[in-house]
């Protein structure tokens, strides 16, 4: 039997660390402005678990679960919500951090979640794009082409 | 304040195509051809605004002043553009503009072009960067931004070889480039524990170090990498023929000058400006110019490529261009430094101009007849007329016909260089010769007889015939006014760029020092 996806007990491991791996990453993210780590951190974590799931599944189960369009839509979400944060403040200046300034939200006391101002929203866009971008560019490198012709 | 527009613009533009491109071919062509146009315009408003109040423009990000609270040293990232930066932006926005409108019909036959049309705006978003900023890290990062877009676009026809094999020996030698600039950015910020440029200049001139002169020439060597200067010109040969022509277009016309030749002379007046002895390092900027001037245009005469041909006369503009920075350094607070620097400066436009031009009339004659060998093309004047009269422009105004506007910037060089050093000025008319006899070549075989190949070729569709027109007419009226643009726009650019004192105090105001 000719199969690309790997044993059992990769298989099984894989199902159970997916979700963990998953989990660390979002929470890597959305502390970025508390503890070590960040958006691109934390988005290479998550893609972490897609590139698990691609090794352990093998491809074809990853062409079930990969759709371009989504992911390239979610990259340029990502790109396109840290521009949104950081035009926020324009009447003051490009970057200008006026959640944290001015409020409404995100401008709790500092060390809380809800703090920083705009710095959680564009860790979890720099998060998203990085994922997305991780995961369509390995994607698109396992299902390039075979090795002959 | 309309600054930030120029790098929001472009950004929201790339960021949104996936999304726009969902909704099919025409509406991504679209999209890319409004932003372009949009951001043209926010340049043009700079433009003025620059020109007009002959002010050094400051945008702070993040706050509105760049001086950190209760201290009098800037502790954000500023964007500072001068009138050389100004000149830079218009320059590169329109040309940009140019091969995007002409990549609709160029690129019809190709796939995955939402990712072509995001790239060529990053890519001018890159370049756009590198010219309006005032933080030397930020200008690495748009550096970066820019290299890589025009790795991705190079190599962007991935099932022809010539594609790959350009696109990885531009990106193994233009990274190797980057390393040395941001290992130049590593020892200055170690030194001078700050990365704004105009604070960096002032503490440059308090306390001159070792360390400052070693990432100079690392600088230097960096950027004559990314200018394609001689002998580091090899991967400028392949690039330029492989990329789609609207690519090679804005590659040739914009990024060895925005990340090559305008970095250089933003470095080394405004950074480094009179903490050096400008003396030297003009000489050694004039000896790079003086190789690149002979090899580029001698190398391009015996070319059989088209495209080829025009890379490497490309190599040897950007000679001429050196050279105005070398002399303008060498010969700093002289007559001749002002006028070979403002040379270097028109010539730096109309190079983008006629070599936009050119790039993209090679693009026509390809896309109709699909080679790229001159000797297969002989006698296109025949069937593709429009095209051919085109070209006619765009070489006449290269080698410095007087109508047309080569001629007054080159005239600037040759005076300067003459007035300067003799010896440099013969360089120069030698480099010239060479290309005219390279440029001769081509239309002689344009207007010989017509092959057989040639028969059935008509001219390009609207949108690629569109952009030369403009081009054509830009050459032209810009040749009509050589002195007064040299008077009223180069002039002031020069005294702009050697008034370092005053790129200096538009970020720190209360700057006393001896710079």
């Amino acid at each position: 039997m000719k199969s690309n996806d790997m044993g059992l007990i990769v298989k099984t491991m894989a199902r159970t660390t997916i979700p963990l791996i998953g989990i660390f990453g979002v929470y890597i993210v959305s502390h970025g402005h508390l503890t070590p780590g960040g958006g691109f951190q934390g988005g290479a974590t998550i893609a972490g678990a897609g590139v698990l799931l691609l090794l352990a599944f093998g491809l074809s189960e990853m062409r079930k679960r990969y759709n371009h369009k989504v992911y390239s839509v979610l990259e340029s979400i990502g790109g396109l919500t840290f521009l949104g944060a950081a035009m926020l403040g324009f009447s003051v200046a490009f970057f200008y951090n006026t959640l944290w300034h001015n409020g409404p939200v995100l401008n709790g006391q500092p060390g809380t979640l809800l703090s920083a101002g705009y710095l959680p929203i564009m860790n979890l866009a720099v998060g998203l794009k990085v994922f997305a971008g991780l995961v369509s560019a390995l994607a698109a490198i396992a299902a390039y082409r075979r090795w002959k012709e | 304040m309309m600054l930030p527009f120029l790098i929001v613009i472009p950004l929201f533009g790339a960021f949104s195509m996936p999304i726009v491109s969902l909704l099919g071919r025409k509406a991504r062509e679209a999209w890319a051809v409004i932003v372009s146009l949009a951001t043209l315009g926010v340049a043009g408003a700079v433009f003025y605004d620059i020109w007009s109040t002959k002010k050094v423009l400051v945008y702070t990000l993040g706050a509105k002043s760049p001086l950190g609270q209760g201290v009098d040293f800037p502790i954000r990232i500023v964007w500072e553009v001068d009138l050389l930066g100004a000149i830079m932006i218009l320059i590169v926005t329109f040309v940009a503009f140019m091969a995007i409108l002409y990549s609709i019909g160029y690129m019809k036959h190709d796939t995955g072009l939402e990712k072509y049309y995001t790239l060529i705006l990053i890519l001018e978003l890159g370049m756009l960067g590198i010219v309006m900023t005032g933080d030397l890290f930020n200008f690495y990062v748009f550096l970066e931004i820019m290299s890589i877009a025009s790795y991705a676009l190079v190599a962007f026809r991935t099932d022809t070889w010539e594609g790959i094999e350009a696109g990885i020996k531009y990106m193994f030698v233009g990274s190797i480039a980057s390393s040395f600039i941001l290992l130049a950015i590593a020892l200055l910020y170690g030194q001078y524990g700050t990365l704004t440029m105009s604070y960096l200049a002032a503490k440059m001139a308090e306390n001159p170090t070792v360390v400052g002169k070693v990432a100079l020439s690392l600088f230097i060597a960096g950027l004559l990498f990314k200018s394609g200067a001689s002998p580091v010109h090899m991967w400028l040969a392949d690039a330029h023929p492989a990329a789609p022509s609207p690519i090679s277009a804005m590659l040739s016309g914009l990024v060895i000058k925005a990340g090559g030749t305008y970095a250089l002379a933003r470095i080394l007046f405004s950074i480094y400006g009179t903490s050096v002895g400008m003396k030297t390092v003009g000489w050694v900027i004039i000896v790079f110019a003086c190789i690149t001037l002979i090899v580029g245009n001698a190398m391009a005469v015996i070319q059989t490529d088209i495209k080829r041909l025009l890379a490497y006369s490309s190599v040897g503009q950007i000679g001429y261009i050196l050279l105005g920075i070398g002399i303008g350094l060498a010969a700093y607070g002289t007559n001749a430094g002002e006028i070979a620097l403002a040379g270097a400066i028109y010539h730096t436009v109309n190079h983008a101009l006629m070599k936009a031009l050119l790039f993209l009339v090679a693009g026509a004659v390809i896309h109709e007849l699909g080679t790229r060998n001159l000797n297969e093309l002989s006698g296109i004047a025949k069937t593709m007329p429009k095209t051919t009269f085109a070209f006619l422009i765009g070489a006449a105004a290269i080698i410095g016909m007087p109508p047309l506007n080569g001629f007054a910037s080159k005239w600037l060089i040759y005076e300067s260089s003459a007035i300067f050093n003799p010896v440099l000025g013969a360089i120069a008319i030698i480099g010239t010769a060479f290309c005219t006899a390279a440029y001769v070549r081509v239309l002689y075989t344009f207007f010989g007889k017509p092959s057989e190949r040639v028969m059935e070729a008509k001219d390009p569709e609207g949108s690629m015939l569109l952009p030369m027109i403009i081009l054509v007419l830009a050459i032209i009226v810009m040749g009509l006014f050589p002195w007064q643009i040299s008077e009223k726009i180069m002039i002031p650019a020069v005294d702009m760029l050697k008034d370092q004192v005053h790129y200096i105090t538009a970020v720190i105001p209360n700057f006393i020092g001896g710079a």
